[in-house]
């Protein structure tokens, strides 16, 4: 009979008064998975930092967890600090940022062999030897982190986390900014930690994901929970209408978007080639782009899709070839969206003021973009708030707003959804679409996602990696 | 975000601590004694009085008088005046010009930043008093060789600050999409570098100062500086120096004076709460 590793009873979560999650019971055996799931908001890594002890200042959880036969509840933080590790190891979100920056990867690994683990230097950098040649990371050892691909990035975390072989492991959206590729390479690796008898805890809004790892699924919505059961039943016959919902969310089951008559022509790219690193990412690329048309691009990680958006917008210059831009598309007609929301604005200035120079530049009314806001359903004391403050599918819809404040002919989005959970994803692709139709904005979208591509767009183009 | 924050203090780390509060309100009082002290007491302070000697402090003379008989307190004030105001100039003319640098260069590149680069190693690679001295023999006591020899050393901090922070918020995707909304220099450097660097340039310019501040009374106490008789706080060290087993309390004061300086300096920047 297999124990129970992790068990959680009646756990609350607290910001004052307001209750922000519960009540939430599980108990998880070694050997299995469960895995969790909801939208962004909630209150999915609450559920993980009240596990861990991390929660942040203000917030305070109640209920009894119990860790691998031990009460851990009552215990202060720095008791609870202990455990990281060695009973409970975390798989943190985005986990390349969660590395140290000026250490070797190798270094990082060993690191917590020896002080985590505790075992002594040769046997630690045999183990960490060890760890890099199964998580087929041959050759990255000596690297720094800012060298490493998304994916080797997330395996290095990986084996930092579990060097001393916990038996708990919780994975904060472990696939969250990969592509296809990498995200199925995390998921088979995922999927072999209860087969070598450990507990997997996975937070993750890919109804994908779930299906992937089996198991137990429970679905969060606001901090409760709405259904949970095994996830064949859960996935394949969903008893509450939230569930349903993001299970629809899922780019493979939308319908397609309606094609739309296409205006006058906008731009014209004519055999552009693009090198780097002496290898040629992109050869005699052609493109015509014309009013109201939506666009994709796919490809994978690497393969130049953002360089051909910095060619299109002009920032870039291409290696051959040439971007004929016509004379209705002014300066500032060309407008783009960014994968990571945040990072688009500056991050010390309230949002309001970020738009108002906008608007006061362009000469546009504020009434007229505060019209823009309300249109994507931003609600205007939001404009107070630092980027910072503001969820990513919140800020993704104000800095389209912000695109359109400048009037754009040409609306660029490079992976504009990849970091927003399904549900938000959707709506915001229909905004944008919505965008193309009623303005006459010509779209190019870069994803990743070939569902999204094929679904969305009018027109579809595929980059291959010229690698393999 | 950077790693490689290590003056970088964001208001939130800074706090409004005790610490802080302290240094602020000590640099402030020093300040308001610097500008108003010396017509507040009305009090000449070079004038001699060769029958009152090394006196304690009394109704007359607050903090006694020194080996000429001068007061001290109007010493000490107008010696902060003249180290406090020499510290704000050439920490004024150093960052202004150093951060405006470390912008151009980041922003232009190529070869523009790797002859300011240089320009600022080969400052660097000078000892700072090293300069201020060489500057201070061209033109013995002036404290305009003083001034100019600081600022020359001060600068380089700020540039190399501002270069390598500006670097890496200039390539972020904000300044891209400002760019292309069609923002010129003026809001890039308003909006996106001013609001990231400030906090880190302002306790450059404190710590600045305080260097500013030891370096004048170091030079003054080995008589390479501010010359006798102008009261200065290193120059009267070395004055009362020979009385310290008469009037300790007299050499003690300016010695307070230059470490409480200091002190306020360096605490007004906030002390970083662990991570």
């Amino acid at each position: 009979m297999s124990q129970t590793t992790i068990s959680v009873e009646a756990l609350f979560v607290y910001a004052g008064t307001k209750q922000l999650l519960g009540p939430i019971n599980f108990r998880l055996m070694a050997g299995r998975t469960l895995v969790i799931m909801g939208e962004t908001g909630a209150g999915k890594s609450l559920l993980a930092q009240a596990i861990l002890g991390t929660l942040p200042d203000g917030l305070r959880s109640s209920g009894v967890i119990h860790l691998n036969g031990q009460r851990i509840d009552q215990l202060s933080p720095q008791e609870r600090s202990r455990f990281w590790g060695r009973e409970v190891a975390i798989l943190p979100q985005e986990p390349w940022r969660a590395l140290d920056p000026l250490m070797q990867a190798c270094a990082q690994v060993q690191e917590s062999h020896r002080f985590v683990a505790g075992l002594d230097k040769q046997t630690a950098s045999t183990a960490t030897a060890n760890d890099f040649s199964t998580l087929d990371l041959n050759g990255a050892e000596r690297r720094l982190p800012g060298a490493l691909s998304g994916g080797m990035a997330q395996r290095v975390a990986f084996a930092a986390a579990t060097a001393a072989s916990a038996p708990v492991l919780i994975a904060d959206e472990p696939t969250k900014g990969l592509d296809a590729e990498r995200r199925d390479k995390i998921i088979s690796l995922l999927a072999q930690w209860p087969n070598q008898g450990g507990a997997l805890v996975a937070i993750t809004h890919e109804a994908f994901v779930a299906r992937q790892l089996g198991g137990d699924i429970m679905v969060l919505k606001s901090g409760t929970l709405v259904e949970n059961g095994t996830s064949e039943e859960v996935l394949t016959n969903p008893r509450a209408s939230y569930t349903q919902q993001l299970l629809d969310a899922e780019p493979h089951s939308w319908s397609k978007q309606p094609a739309v008559k296409s205006g006058e022509l906008l731009l014209c790219a004519k055999n552009l080639c693009i090198w780097r690193n002496n290898t040629c990412l992109l050869k005699h690329f052609t493109l015509k782009l014309h009013a109201n048309e939506r666009i994709a691009i796919s490809g994978p990680s690497g393969v130049g899709k953002t360089s051909l958006l910095d060619v299109l917008a002009g920032i870039r210059s291409p290696d051959e070839g040439h971007v004929t831009r016509m004379r209705s598309v002014g300066h500032t007609g060309i407008q783009k969206l960014y994968q990571d929301p945040p990072a688009a604005f500056p991050d010390k200035v309230p949002l309001g003021k970020s738009l108002r120079d906008v608007a006061q530049l362009h000469g546009v009314e504020w009434s007229v973009v505060s019209g823009y806001l309300s249109e994507l359903g931003i609600h205007p004391s939001l404009m107070e708030r630092r980027p910072d403050a503001v969820s990513g599918g919140e800020l993704q819809r104000i800095s389209i707003a912000r695109a359109l404040t400048a009037k754009p002919a040409v609306l660029l989005a490079d992976e504009p959804t990849s970091r927003l959970d399904p549900i938000t994803q959707r709506e915001t692709l229909a905004m944008i679409a919505g965008i193309a139709k009623e303005r006459g904005v010509a779209v190019v979208l870069v994803t990743h996602d070939l569902d999204i591509a094929t679904k969305w767009a009018d027109h579809h183009y595929r980059l291959d990696s010229v690698l393999s | 975000m950077s790693h490689t924050q290590i003056l970088a203090n964001t208001p939130q780390q800074r706090g409004l601590n005790f610490a802080r509060l302290l240094g602020l309100s000590l640099l402030t009082g020093l300040a308001l004694c610097a500008v108003m002290g010396p017509e507040l007491i009305g009090i000449d302070p070079a004038r001699q009085s060769l029958m009152h000697t090394l006196q304690s402090p009394s109704a007359a003379h607050w903090l006694g008088t020194d080996h000429l008989g001068r007061d001290m307190l109007a010493r000490l004030l107008s010696g902060a005046q003249l180290s406090l105001s020499l510290a704000a100039l050439s920490v004024f003319t150093a960052a202004v010009p150093g951060t405006l640098m470390g912008i151009l260069a980041s922003w232009r590149g190529g070869w523009t930043d790797r002859i300011l680069t240089l320009f600022a190693d080969a400052v660097l690679a000078l000892p700072g008093l090293l300069l201020v001295l060489m500057l201070a023999a061209i033109s013995p006591g002036s404290w305009w060789a003083l001034y100019a020899g600081l600022s020359l050393t001060l600068w380089v901090e700020y540039f190399r600050y501002t270069r390598q922070r500006s670097r890496v918020i200039l390539s972020e995707p904000s300044v891209e999409a400002s760019r292309l909304l069609g923002f010129g220099a003026v809001h890039i450097v308003k909006r996106h570098l001013l609001p990231e660097i400030g906090p880190g340039l302002l306790t450059i310019a404190a710590f600045g100062a305080a260097t500013a501040v030891t370096a004048v009374a170091a030079l003054g106490f080995v008589s390479v500086g501010i010359r006798p008789p102008t009261a200065e706080w290193g120059v009267m060290m070395t004055q009362l120096l020979p009385y310290w087993r008469e009037a300790p309390f007299l050499i003690l004061q300016p010695v307070l004076c230059l470490v409480l300086t200091v002190l306020a300096l360096h605490l007004s920047v906030g002390v970083r709460k662990p991570a």
